[in-house]
């Protein structure tokens, strides 16, 4: 015995009843069916199949790895660059921190040795008087110096020194005719009054870095202003001291 | 475990400045020459590393390191030599002296702050006593 049988007995016109229920409950089904088919499909591109899914990532990793190398060559350039500010900063304020001539030389010197990695160096100062420099400062080279350093005037001689003394551009070596390594002209506002010679740096220092260039232009700019700052306020403080001990033995007179 | 404090040993005023500046994070304190240095030692107990200068007057580098040394007390204590004599055997020399590490000048402020973090990172731990 059918099910549509045990529901509906032997009555025929509740059997078609019961069918008729049946048909229209499977097509809503079926309506379903195909509802929730289509809604899946729509859904199916968003959400990425596992190879998309790792070919992405992939993708993303690869792209915050070269972020990450690139970030890190900035902190380095960076690091480098506040370095270089601090060599400045520093050079400067030492050599304007006293009205010693002695120790503006000692900071000239400091600053050739300790920051630029200089063994041999002269300061050359152009006197007042006669066309030679004054070797005011000289470094590594012995007690007597070497020509054309030897004695207490530099009367020229070295080409490169001399275009530079002439003037006042800051030159490379060594050259065919030079075996210095750098000419610093050391200007007083637009005078030339002398020359920083680099001869030799330390063995450990094979060359001048990029860097050293920014501490030459600041040695060309300010040692000399600095020096002769200290110069004149040494001879003004002789002169007052000299007067005063006057004035004293012409009261106590 | 970062120093506690930083003494700087170098006659150059130069130099003392640009430590001033490079190594701001640290508290210093500073000697002209070795026997200046030593005193600091003797007033500053929490010092952890040295950055010692080599040709100094009155008593140079070595001879500070030497000193030193010869007190148990410091056996402790860091000391990089900052100097300009750069060739090997300097370097052999101021290690067997003693010398933790060395650096030449001129140097990078990040190769002296890297020395000091890799010397505190082999600092041993602080030993605390356990009580009886």
């Amino acid at each position: 015995m059918s099910e549509i049988d045990a529901l509906a007995g032997h009555r025929p016109d509740l059997q078609i009843d019961l069918v008729e229920q049946l048909r229209t409950t499977v097509e809503r089904a079926n309506d379903l069916l195909r509802a929730l088919e289509g809604s899946f499909a729509a859904q199916e591109p968003m959400v990425p199949k596992p190879a998309e899914r790792i070919r992405e990532l992939e993708h993303r990793l690869s792209t915050t790895d070269s972020d990450v190398k690139e970030l890190a060559s900035r902190l380095v350039e960076s690091e480098h660059q506040s370095g270089r500010l601090m060599s400045l900063y520093v050079a400067t304020y030492q050599l304007h921190a006293t009205l010693s001539p002695p120790e503006v030389q000692a900071t000239i010197a400091e600053i050739a040795i300790d920051l630029l990695g200089a063994q041999q160096f002269v300061l050359l100062l152009r006197r007042e008087e006669g066309d030679d420099c004054e070797i005011a400062l000289r470094q590594g080279l012995g007690p007597g110096g070497q020509a054309p350093f030897a004695g207490d005037s530099y009367l020229g001689g070295d080409p490169m020194i001399d275009a530079t003394l002439q003037d006042g551009l800051l030159r490379l070596g060594p050259t065919e005719d030079s075996p210095a390594l750098a000419a610093v002209p050391l200007r007083v506002q637009h005078e030339i009054v002398g020359a920083i010679v680099l001869l030799k740096l330390l063995d450990h220092k094979p060359i001048l870095r990029p860097e050293d260039r920014d501490l030459l232009d600041l040695l060309s700019a300010h040692a000399a202003s600095a020096l002769f700052a200290a110069r004149l306020f040494a001879a003004k403080d002789r002169k007052l001291r000299t007067l005063e001990s006057l004035v004293k033995l012409a009261r106590g007179a | 475990m970062q120093p506690r404090k930083v003494l700087v040993v170098d006659d150059s005023k130069l130099m003392r400045k640009m430590y001033e500046v490079m190594l701001r994070q640290y508290p210093l304190v500073y000697a002209a020459d070795g026997r200046e240095a030593l005193d600091r030692l003797r007033e500053h107990a929490d010092i952890d590393l040295i950055l010692l200068d080599i040709n100094m007057p009155n008593m140079t580098g070595l001879e500070f390191l030497a000193e030193m040394r010869a007190d148990p007390g410091n056996a402790q204590t860091k000391v990089v030599i900052i100097s300009t004599e750069g060739r090997e055997e300097d370097t052999a020399r101021g290690l067997e002296a003693g010398a933790d590490a060395y650096i030449s000048k001129p140097f990078r402020t990040e190769q002296i702050l890297e020395v000091i973090s890799r010397l505190a990172d082999s600092a041993p731990a602080e030993t605390s006593e356990i009580p009886a």
